[in-house]
């Protein structure tokens, strides 16, 4: 009798641990999502930016050329190869910002300053979903978890690579 | 900013009617958001409820416990528990600002209880901090429910990477620039002086420091004096100066924001010899706004706020001789500390309120962005949603 309650409430002790297992697993993938959603959403951002950037007068043909190409890869990547179309943008953009800007008119400079704001943005929406990605990466790395495939079938987060310096 | 308005809910861990850090910048960033037009509940622990702000909202009577070098007045328990989800249950909120949530108090506790879009500041930099391995598992899942994390300086942020695994984007605590910066020199303050605010019986402050300097200070700088200003008894502290240097002491007492901006432009040196326990270093922030020339130990939340010295003058931690160094070097040469004074006030603008709301807001927004309201995580669980549908049957 003794031994049957024992074991009757060990199992009660692991059902619980393993719902609390899987909410928290869910907790985080929600939260990757929305990371993610909000971090995509900036990049789209970004991206139309880039466009309406190449389509200016400030902007000479070959620039426009780079960007435009740049704009639209970055938009059609899938989501692994999403950070480095990202980063082609990043420094085709930057190449601008550094040589073209200068002589921009004043239509074209709160373009860039929009495009300022948005990086800003975009860095530190970057570094909220790559902690996100990361503790999600590592919860899943649990034993428990991977044995009763608690995360089902979800699919295992992409870490987005980024290079800061590059923006 | 986002045009519409938030209902925030924000719990500050440390009782409100003692003086504090993480208690300004909670009631600062709490009437920011309130002029903004949101909508702001704060949920704290105070001992007289009745000289609470109407958006203040009393968790309970705190009880002190040493932290991290300093006693806490902190909240935590089974009765703090049904208070904080009774907030979280009636507020009715969209976001939730957490601050300090890595420490036992009702942050965590609301963390605990609350599911959706939350933020959480990390205000503490621990030098060394092994408890936190121990608690770490049970801190963890609690954490991870923070959609963002803010560190206030870059040490806290390396504390929390270090310790809990997890990054956080820095936003410096803010000050209200503008009050500083017109500031009047005043002539009862001027001259050969040197500045100190704190409490100065606290040895972290590092008075002590300043003190085993002067000696040095006055045989190359004969016409210096000292102002201290700051709540406290001056009677130990005097006695233990040298009596031939007592004169030059002088004890203000506690100043107001006022006298603060004015005593900030009149002095020739601001001096921070705090030896550590310091994360962000609001004092200074404060004193370049006002456009003091600052000299400050090079412990690293003054050194990343002075920029590694590019906005105020470092030297080592606890080395009186080299404070006496740089303090005399400052004291004999005025262009450079109005050059140092000039970059530091400049620099001093991006701790403005204006510029740091912004910030905070951001991120607020980036949270957001599944535009879930926050509710008791407890509703969540599948067997309570099932008592409550059947509930809902009768």
């Amino acid at each position: 009798m003794k031994t049957t309650l024992a074991i009757a409430l060990l199992v009660l002790t692991m059902l619980w641990y393993l719902s609390f297992l899987a909410t928290r697993l869910d907790r985080l993938h929600h939260r990757v999502e929305t990371s993610w959603a909000n971090l995509d959403g900036l990049l789209q951002r970004r991206a139309a930016i880039a466009l309406e950037i190449a389509r200016s007068e400030s902007c000479d043909p070959a620039s426009s050329l780079l960007l435009t190409s740049a704009a639209y890869q970055a938009r059609e990547a899938t989501v692994q190869e999403r950070s480095s179309a990202e980063m082609a943008l990043s420094g085709a953009l930057g190449l601008l910002m550094i040589h073209g800007h200068m002589h921009a008119g004043g239509a074209e400079q709160s373009l860039f300053d929009e495009l300022r704001l948005l990086i800003a943005k975009i860095q530190v929406a970057i570094a909220i979903h790559t902690d996100a990605v990361s503790s999600t990466q590592m919860v899943r790395k649990k034993s428990a978890i991977r044995f009763f495939r608690l995360a089902g079938t979800a699919p295992l987060p992409v870490t987005y690579e980024f290079e800061f310096d590059a923006l | 900013m986002l045009t519409k308005k938030l209902s925030i809910g924000i719990v500050c861990p440390y009782g409100w009617d003692t003086p504090g850090g993480v208690q300004n910048h909670v009631r600062d960033l709490a009437e920011f958001l309130i002029s903004a037009g949101h909508n702001v509940s704060v949920l704290a622990p105070a001992i007289h409820e009745a000289q609470l702000p109407e958006y203040v909202v009393n968790a309970g009577k705190p009880i002190s416990i040493p932290y991290n070098g300093a006693v806490a007045r902190i909240l935590f328990g089974p009765k703090a528990f049904a208070r904080v989800r009774q907030w979280i249950a009636s507020g009715d909120f969209d976001i939730l600002h957490l601050h300090e949530p890595a420490i036992p108090s009702i942050s965590l506790l609301a963390c605990w209880a609350a599911e959706g879009p939350m933020v959480g500041t990390f205000h503490a930099a621990a030098k060394h901090q092994k408890v936190i391995y121990a608690i770490g598992p049970i801190l963890e899942p609690a954490i991870e429910k923070l959609s963002a994390r803010i560190a206030v300086s870059e040490a806290a942020r390396l504390t929390l990477t270090n310790h809990l695994e997890t990054d956080a984007v820095v936003i410096p605590n803010g000050i209200y620039a503008k009050r500083y910066a017109n500031g009047e020199p005043q002539q009862r303050w001027s001259g050969n002086t040197i500045g100190f605010i704190g409490r100065f019986e606290e040895p972290r402050k590092g008075l002590q420091v300043l003190l085993d300097a002067l000696p040095i200070i006055a045989r190359f700088a004969p016409d210096v004096r000292v102002l201290v200003a700051g709540p406290g008894d001056p009677k130990d502290v005097e006695e233990s100066i040298d009596p031939q240097l007592r004169h030059r002491f002088e004890f203000l007492g506690r100043i107001s924001e006022k006298e603060k901006a004015d005593f900030m432009s009149s002095v020739a040196l601001y001096v921070a010899p705090n030896t550590g326990g310091e994360s962000f270093g609001i004092i200074l922030a404060e004193a370049l706004a006002g456009g003091a020339c600052v000299v400050a130990s090079d412990i690293p939340a003054f050194d990343s706020l002075l920029g590694g010295g590019e906005f105020g003058a470092l030297f080592e931690s606890e080395n009186s001789a080299e404070l006496a160094k740089v303090v005399i070097e400052l004291l004999r040469d005025s262009d450079k500390r109005g050059a140092l004074s000039r970059k530091g006030k400049e620099h001093a603008q991006i701790f403005d309120w204006d510029v740091v709301a912004e910030q905070i807001f951001s991120i607020y927004e980036m949270a957001l962005v599944g535009a879930q309201k926050i509710t008791l995580s407890s509703d969540n669980r599948p067997w309570n949603r099932f008592l409550s549908k059947d509930g809902d049957k009768k």
